[in-house]
C-alpha cells in the first residue's frame, strides 16, 4: 500500500473508532439515566430494586392524603392496585384527591419515596396518555 | 366581512410566493428576471403583511366572530394582551411564524442588490418554504374561520400564565430567531445550485446569521426567566423537551457562526459551514414539528392533531431530503483539498464543531429515544436532567479548555503553542489558586463544579490579559469574540456557583409565628383573600430578617382565574446582586399552618446577564462598520 493511502486508512480508522466510542459512551449514559414509568399494576408485576429511580403515575386515592409536618403521604392507584407514597415539600397547585398525579422517586419495602410530584395538567412536563382505568 | 379580506389576502400572497419560486427556477443571469423576482416577492410580502395587520386590528377591536380570537381573547384584556393573544395558541402563532419568515425574506430582498448572483435563487427558495407553511396554515390550522351567524358576546380569555410581559415577547423573539436561519439556509442552497465555488456566499449572510442567533439567544433566555418567576419553577433550566428543542438549533447556530468566520477567511471548513446552515434550519423546523404535532406533552405543546404532525413531518422531510441531496451531489465542488494546519485557529474551530455536534446528537437522542422506546416496547420512559448533565458538563469543560488554548493560535498557521508563555502560565496559576481557595471556603470537593469554575476562570483571565495587551501594547483584538467568550466564562462560573450554593426547603408556618431557615427568620404576618379583575387570590405576607439585620417583606399569592378555573402560583422574589430569595405558598394544613417553600438562588441573575452579554456581542458585530 502506498504511504498516502496508508495514512488515509489510519485516519479513517481513527475517526471511526473515535466516533464509535463516543456514541457508546453517550448511549451508556442514556441507558443509566432513563426513568421508567409504571402504573401501580405494572409495579406489582415488576420487581424494582430500591436504588432504581422510576416514575409512577395514577390517581390520588380519595381520602388517602395525610399531612405530617411538611411531609405528605398519599396513595396512588389505578383502581386495581395501589401504592403508598411519601413526599416532603410542596405539592403542585393541581394536586388533589381523585385527580391524576405522577411521582418520581425510589421504591423501598412497598413504599414509594418521591423526590418530585407532578400533578396532571400541571405546567411541568409529564409523560403523555397516562392510561387510567376507572 | 373584514376577516374574509384578511383571509383572501393570505391566499393571494400564497399564490404570488409560488410564482416567485417558479420564476427563480428559470432565472438566468438576466437582470430582467432578477428584478421581476425581487418585485414580485415584495408585493407578495405586502399582501401577507396587510393580512396580518388586519388580523391584529380585528383582535384589538374584539371581533369575536373570528373563532380563534373568540377562543383566546377577551374584551376585558388590555390592548397589549389582546395583541399577544394572537400567538397564545397554535393557529395564530403559526401565522406569526410565517409572517416573520416573510419579513426576514423581505428585508433581505430590499437590502441586497439585485446584481448579487445568489439573490434570485435565495429569494425563490424562501418563497417556496413560505408556500409550504402557508398551505399548512390554510389547510390544517386556519385562523380565519368564523363563527356564524351569531358571534359570542365575549371571548374565552387568554391563559392566565400567559398574561405576562415577558411571555408576550418571548415567543416572537424566539420565532424571529428560528425563522431567521432561513436566510443562511436558502443562501447556502442557492450557492450549491449555482455550482460556482468561487462565490463568497458566506460573506453575504454573515450578519444575517448573527442577527438570527441574537434573537434565538434572547428568546431562550426570556423563556427561562419567565418559567422562573411566572411558572414558579424556581430555576433557570429544566431540560424540558421544549427547552431542549430550542437549545439544539442554538448550539447548531453557535457552531455555524464560528464555522462561518473560518470559511469567510480561508474557504476552509466549507463542508461544515454548509452542513451546519442546513442543520440549524432543519432543527428549527424539527422544533416546530415536535411542538405542534403534540407528540410530546409540555408547557408549550399545542392540542394534539395527527394531521398537522403528518403534514409538517412530510414538509420538513422533503426540505431536508432536498438539501441533503443537493449537498451530496455538489460535494466535490465544496470539498477543499488543502488540509488545515494543526493547532491553527481553523483546527480549533473544527474541534468546536465536533463537540457541539456531539451535544446536539445527545439532546436529539434524549428527546426522541422515549418516543421510539414506547413505540417498540410499549413501555413509557423519560430522560431527565441526569443524562444531559452527564453529557454536557464534561463536553463544555473540554470545549472551554480548547477555547483557552485557541486564544494563542493563528489563522492558517500551525504554530506550536508555547505552554510556558507568560499569559498562559499566569491564567492557569490564577485559576488554580482561585479554585483551591473556593474549594476551601465553600468546603466542596465536587470535581465537576470545581472544574467548571476553573474553566470559566481560565477563559476570563486569558481574555482580560488580551484586553490588557490591547490597551498597553496596541495588540489586535476581536471585540465581539472577546465579549462573547467573557460571557461564556461568566456563564460557567454563575451556573457552577448556582448549583453549589443554592438551596430550598419547605417550611410549615402558623400565622403570626416564625420559622428559621439558614440565617433567616421568616415571620408570617398576614394572610388575606383578595379579588383581582379576573381572579380570586390568597395573598400571604411574610417578613424576612437575616442575621446581618436586613429586613424585607415578601407577598406570594395563589390565584384562581374565573374564566378557566385555573390555579396559578405568584412567586415573591427578593433580589440582591448575588442571590434571590424566592418564596411560594402551598396549602394550608389541618393544624392551621401553611406550607411555604423558600429557595435561595445564588447567581441566577448572572446566568441571564451572561446570556444578555453574549447577545450584546452579536449586536456589536451587526452594527460594526468593519468590513468582514
Amino acid at each position: 500500500m502506498n504511504p498516502i493511502r496508508k495514512k488515509r486508512l489510519y485516519s479513517i480508522l481513527f475517526v471511526f473508532l473515535f466516533s464509535i466510542s463516543g456514541v457508546s459512551l453517550i448511549l451508556y449514559s442514556l441507558n443509566s439515566n432513563l426513568d421508567f414509568f409504571f402504573t401501580p399494576t405494572e409495579l406489582k408485576n415488576n420487581d424494582i430494586p430500591p436504588e432504581k429511580r422510576i416514575k409512577i403515575g395514577g390517581m390520588v386515592l380519595e381520602g388517602s392524603v395525610e399531612r405530617n409536618g411538611s411531609e405528605i403521604s398519599f396513595v396512588i392507584t389505578d383502581y386495581e392496585n395501589s401504592i403508598q407514597v411519601i413526599f416532603e415539600g410542596i405539592v403542585p397547585d393541581l394536586f388533589q384527591e381523585g385527580s391524576g398525579v405522577v411521582a418520581l422517586g425510589f421504591i423501598n419495602n412497598k413504599i414509594f419515596y418521591a423526590k418530585e410530584v407532578l400533578a396532571k395538567h400541571d405546567e411541568n412536563y409529564m409523560p403523555p396518555n397516562i392510561d387510567i382505568k376507572k | 366581512m373584514i376577516i374574509e379580506i384578511s383571509h383572501f389576502l393570505s391566499l393571494l400572497a400564497t399564490g404570488l410566493f409560488f410564482l416567485v419560486g417558479l420564476f427563480s427556477l428559470f432565472v438566468t443571469s438576466n437582470s430582467y428576471t432578477s428584478n421581476l423576482i425581487s418585485r414580485t416577492y415584495s408585493q407578495a410580502f405586502l399582501l401577507l403583511f396587510s393580512s396580518f395587520l388586519i388580523y391584529v386590528w380585528l383582535a384589538v377591536t374584539d371581533n369575536f366572530s373570528v373563532e380563534y380570537i373568540a377562543n383566546h381573547s377577551n374584551s376585558a384584556l388590555p390592548v397589549f394582551y389582546k395583541v399577544s393573544s394572537i400567538w397564545s395558541a397554535h393557529e395564530g402563532s403559526m401565522f406569526l411564524w410565517i409572517v416573520f419568515l416573510s419579513i426576514w425574506g423581505f428585508i433581505f430582498n430590499i437590502a441586497i442588490n439585485n446584481n448579487e448572483i445568489l439573490k434570485p435563487k435565495t429569494v425563490g427558495i424562501i418563497s417556496f418554504i413560505l408556500v409550504g407553511f402557508l398551505l399548512f396554515l390554510l389547510l390544517t390550522s386556519n385562523p380565519f374561520i368564523t363563527i356564524l351567524p351569531i358571534a359570542p358576546d365575549n371571548g374565552a380569555d387568554i391563559n392566565p400564565v400567559l398574561q405576562d410581559p415577558a411571555l408576550a415577547i418571548h415567543p416572537p423573539t424566539l420565532y424571529l430567531g428560528y425563522v431567521g436561519f432561513v436566510i443562511p439556509f436558502a443562501a447556502s442552497l442557492a450557492f450549491l445550485i449555482n455550482g460556482d465555488s468561487s462565490i463568497k456566499w458566506e460573506k453575504l449572510i454573515r450578519k444575517w446569521s448573527v442577527m438570527a442567533w441574537v434573537f434565538l439567544t434572547v428568546g431562550i433566555s426570556l423563556g427561562s426567566w419567565w418559567a422562573y418567576y411566572e411558572l414558579g419553577w424556581g430555576g433557570y433550566w429544566f431540560w424540558d423537551p421544549v427547552e431542549n428543542i430550542a437549545l439544539m438549533p442554538w448550539l447548531a447556530a453557535t457552531a455555524f457562526i464560528h464555522s462561518l468566520s473560518v470559511s469567510i477567511k480561508s474557504s476552509h471548513l466549507r463542508i461544515w459551514t454548509i452542513l451546519l446552515s442546513i442543520l440549524v434550519f432543519s432543527l428549527s423546523l424539527f422544533g416546530a414539528f415536535i411542538v405542534r404535532s403534540g407528540i410530546i406533552d409540555s408547557v408549550h405543546s399545542f392540542a394534539n392533531d395527527p394531521q398537522r404532525g403528518l403534514y409538517l413531518l412530510a414538509f420538513i422531510g422533503a426540505i431536508i431530503a432536498a438539501s441533503v441531496f443537493l449537498f451530496v451531489s455538489r460535494f466535490s465542488m465544496i470539498n477543499s483539498s488543502n488540509n488545515i494546519p494543526n493547532l491553527s485557529k481553523e483546527s480549533f474551530i473544527s474541534i468546536n464543531n465536533i463537540l457541539f455536534g456531539t451535544l446536539i446528537f445527545s439532546i436529539m437522542l434524549g428527546v426522541t429515544y422515549p418516543l421510539f422506546y414506547e413505540y417498540l416496547f410499549d413501555q413509557k420512559i423519560s430522560v431527565g436532567a441526569p443524562f444531559y448533565n452527564a453529557i454536557f458538563i464534561p463536553i463544555v469543560i473540554l470545549a472551554s479548555l480548547f477555547l483557552f488554548f485557541s486564544v494563542d493560535s493563528k489563522w492558517s498557521r500551525g504554530i506550536t503553542i508555547d505552554m510556558f508563555k507568560k499569559p498562559i502560565i499566569l491564567s492557569i496559576t490564577l485559576s488554580i489558586i482561585s479554585v483551591i481557595a473556593i474549594s476551601f471556603i465553600f468546603k466542596t470537593k465536587d470535581i465537576f463544579i470545581l472544574l467548571s469554575i476553573f474553566a470559566g476562570l481560565l477563559i476570563i483571565s486569558r481574555y482580560i490579559i488580551e484586553i490588557w495587551k490591547y490597551i498597553f501594547n496596541k495588540k489586535y483584538l476581536n471585540f465581539f469574540s472577546v465579549v462573547a467568550h467573557l460571557a461564556l466564562g461568566l456563564l460557567l462560573i454563575s451556573i457552577s456557583f448556582n448549583s453549589l450554593l443554592s438551596s430550598e426547603r419547605a417550611l410549615n408556618i402558623k400565622l403570626n409565628q416564625y420559622e428559621e431557615y439558614k440565617d433567616m427568620k421568616v415571620y408570617f404576618n398576614n394572610i388575606q383573600l383578595i379579588k383581582g379583575s379576573n381572579y380570586d387570590a390568597v395573598k400571604a405576607s411574610f417578613n424576612i430578617e437575616d442575621s446581618s439585620g436586613n429586613n424585607f417583606n415578601l407577598s406570594p399569592e395563589k390565584r384562581r382565574y374565573f374564566t378557566r378555573g385555573q390555579i396559578t402560583t405568584e412567586t415573591a422574589i427578593y433580589i440582591t446582586p448575588i442571590k434571590d430569595i424566592y418564596l411560594t405558598i402551598g396549602d394550608q394544613l389541618d393544624d392551621g399552618s401553611w406550607i411555604v417553600n423558600i429557595q435561595i438562588n445564588f447567581f441566577i441573575r448572572w446566568i441571564w446577564f451572561s446570556a444578555a452579554l453574549m447577545s450584546f456581542a452579536g449586536i456589536m458585530l451587526i452594527f460594526s462598520r468593519k468590513r468582514i
